[in-house]
């Protein structure tokens, strides 16, 4: 009743309640991947009970860890090659579109830019079964690597366009223009001055795309082929109900790592480019909403 | 015949709803600091860009030195510009962002070395060449935009406000910098500002601009003393503008004001009916309310703003009209005062004629 007061008495003094809900929330939220992770390093096969540290679930079990099984392997080296094609394909293309939408004023621009925004609000669900149907009965792609590849690229585009277009919209024209007066043609503007200047969106794109690559389990699910071609969400999701060793949990660990590494590197590596060039904050909350 | 003239025919530009520039012709001297001055909208900055290349005109010829140059890209015209945010490229030093031009013409590194250094001299930036624009303040990086355009040699330079980000002392210290740097390098220079005080301190002539269609182009001194339009006259300084009717008497030019006839030998003097009168503040006289003569009109003084330099005395005249009248702070005993009643005197060759404005 007294914090109530004094709080009453002055509401601009420390939230003590407020920091302390956060706090929870965030230990709720962090306490179960913690246990996970703790769980990749039981020396035992349980998941549950612990029985002491080692690392023979990440290499040491010559049969059932994650760098000998061949399941468990095949799953992280699809996962990476996927995200690297994802990363290629998605990126260059969602690049040039954002270029494109933020020149583009005539009729058809509005409506466009509003569609772009359409993979991001479109149910996963939804569009793993339209791919998949226009996959095999329109265009006839193989599923499997290519299909899935192809999947991931169709919703991380509007990701890099977002960002990228964000990053356009407060570099504005200006420079550009400068480099053209200064006697760069507009291949030359593009090369020597824009794409530097978008260097920090392009390489926080790279990042969002390689974590949706990697975290993706719908679509990726939906396109693979058979059991080669699995990911290693869908390697968990699979086996999670057969007779599971700690092997899972360093699998998953390994994901979370890879995931938490790009992100930070790319929040990093953005802020510095941003104190370089003194960048507008439109693209940085842009990546820290996709990011959340 | 002497490099960087600029002929602008019947140049026009519409965006999609609002035409920008209105069919205007310009001539631009070779050498010339020339200046386009008008409030924001006018159309000044359209006109630069499209100098620039930066637009294309919807019609009308950009004649640089009798070529028409209206279709040519802008990285192939000989004009460069300083833009108002100075647009210096963020990820490159200052010597890189100097060099730029010149790398795009594969000049030999020895003389790009050699030409960035000097012009980095003639602009006082020597030993600043690695810093990085953000790492220098708002009027050296407007010195680099400077140098990275004059490095070029270009015919004719266009800089949009290039002080208008800058503080008010650094700016007086920058006209003065720019017009002696325009003199030392010879080049035509088209200027857009919104400042009529920059204008008039820096100029040769001066195009003023409202609505997309050029108002009056003349030197400082024409434009201020001998203003053709009312929005000349009320865009240069503080204007008394009086509604007026006009009753040509012979040679003599007689305009009413009210119940009173003035005598007015400036301006559209051979204009008929309603028109418009104009006279500076700093040439209103005060006089005590006894004195007699032409020209006076008996008033009262509503309001006195002392200004320092000057006293800004706001009178109300018999006639129903508010005049400004500016008396100078030279020593002389007075004691105006809210209330008085004195006798304005609106000296003839003061008094301009002007045509009523255009609908």
């Amino acid at each position: 009743m007294k914090r109530f007061l004094d709080w009453w008495a002055n509401p601009w003094g420390q939230p003590r309640t407020l920091a302390v809900v956060t706090w929870l929330y965030m230990l709720w939220a962090i306490v179960p991947v913690c246990i996970a992770v703790l769980f990749s390093f039981n020396d035992g096969r349980s998941r549950s009970v612990w029985q002491g540290f080692s690392t023979r679930w990440y290499w040491g079990d010559p049969d059932q860890s994650v760098l000998h099984d061949p399941a468990l392997r095949g799953a992280l080296e699809q996962t990476l090659k996927l995200a690297g094609l994802a990363m290629l394909i998605a990126v260059p293309l969602g690049v040039g579109l954002a270029i494109g939408l933020t020149r583009w004023r005539g009729f058809g621009a509005r409506p466009v830019n509003f569609l772009m925004l359409f993979p991001l609000v479109t149910p996963e669900i939804v569009m793993a079964v339209s791919l998949l149907l226009v996959f095999v009965s329109l265009y006839k792609i193989q599923l499997g690597t290519t299909a899935q590849a192809l999947g991931q690229v169709t919703f991380s585009i509007s990701y890099v366009v977002l960002v990228v277009r964000g990053r356009l919209l407060s570099v504005g024209r200006q420079y550009e223009e400068a480099a053209r007066d200064l006697g760069a043609s507009t291949l030359g503007a593009l090369r020597l001055v824009l794409l530097p200047l978008l260097a920090p969106a392009i390489f926080a794109s790279l990042m969002v795309v390689f974590a949706l690559s990697v975290d993706d389990f719908v679509v990726t699910d939906y396109l693979s082929s058979n059991s080669s071609t699995q990911t290693v969400p869908i390697k968990i999701y699979s086996s999670v109900r057969g007779t599971t060793t700690p092997a899972l949990n360093a699998l998953a660990t390994v994901m979370v790592v890879a995931t938490l590494v790009a992100v930070t590197f790319a929040a990093l590596v953005y802020r510095r480019f941003n104190k370089l060039q003194q960048g507008g904050g439109g693209a940085v909350s842009e990546l820290a909403a996709l990011e959340a | 015949m002497s490099v960087g003239v600029i002929d602008l025919v019947s140049l026009r530009k519409e965006f999609s709803d609002v035409v920008a520039v209105d069919g205007i012709d310009l001539h631009v001297d070779g050498g010339e600091f020339f200046s386009l001055l008008g409030p924001s909208g006018c159309g000044k900055t359209t006109t630069l860009r499209l100098i620039a290349g930066f637009e294309r005109p919807d019609s009308g010829k950009i004649m640089l030195d009798g070529v028409d140059m209206a279709a040519t890209p802008p990285h192939k015209r000989k004009v460069n510009t300083v833009f108002q945010s100075y647009a210096l490229f963020p990820h490159l030093d200052v010597f890189d962002n100097v060099a730029f031009g010149l790398r795009r013409r594969k000049e030999k590194r020895a003389e790009i070395r050699q030409r960035v250094l000097q012009v980095l001299e003639a602009v006082r930036l020597s030993g600043l060449e690695h810093r990085r624009p953000v790492q220098l303040s708002g009027g050296q990086q407007q010195r680099v935009a400077l140098a990275r355009a004059l490095v070029l040699n270009p015919a004719v330079l266009l800089l949009d406000e290039p002080l208008g980000a800058l503080d008010a002392k650094l700016r007086k210290a920058l006209q003065l910098e720019l017009k002696g740097i325009q003199e030392q390098f010879g080049i035509t220079f088209v200027y857009v500002t919104h400042d009529q005080e920059e204008a008039l301190t820096m100029s040769d002539r001066i195009a003023v601009m409202s609505e997309g269609h050029v108002e009056q182009v003349a030197t400082p001194s024409e434009m201020y003393e001998e203003p053709e339009t009312a929005f000349v006259a009320d865009f240069l300084g503080v204007s008394n503008l009086m509604t007026v009717e006009v009753e040509p008497d012979g040679s003599v030019c007689r305009i009413k004001l009210g119940d009173f006839t003035l005598r007015a030998l400036g301006g559209a003097v051979g204009a008929r009916g309603d028109a418009r009168a104009v006279i500076r503040p700093e040439r209103v006289r005060v006089e005590p309310y006894e004195s007699t003569g032409e020209n006076r009109v008996p008033g009262m003084i509503e309001r006195v703003v002392y200004l320092g330099s000057s006293e800004q005395l706001v009178i109300r005249l018999a006639s129903g009209e508010v005049v400004n009248a500016s008396v100078a702070n030279d020593g002389s005993e007075r004691n105006y005062v809210q209330g008085t009643a004195v006798q304005a005197h609106l000296p003839a060759d003061a008094l301009r004629v002007l045509p009523p404005p255009r609908l």
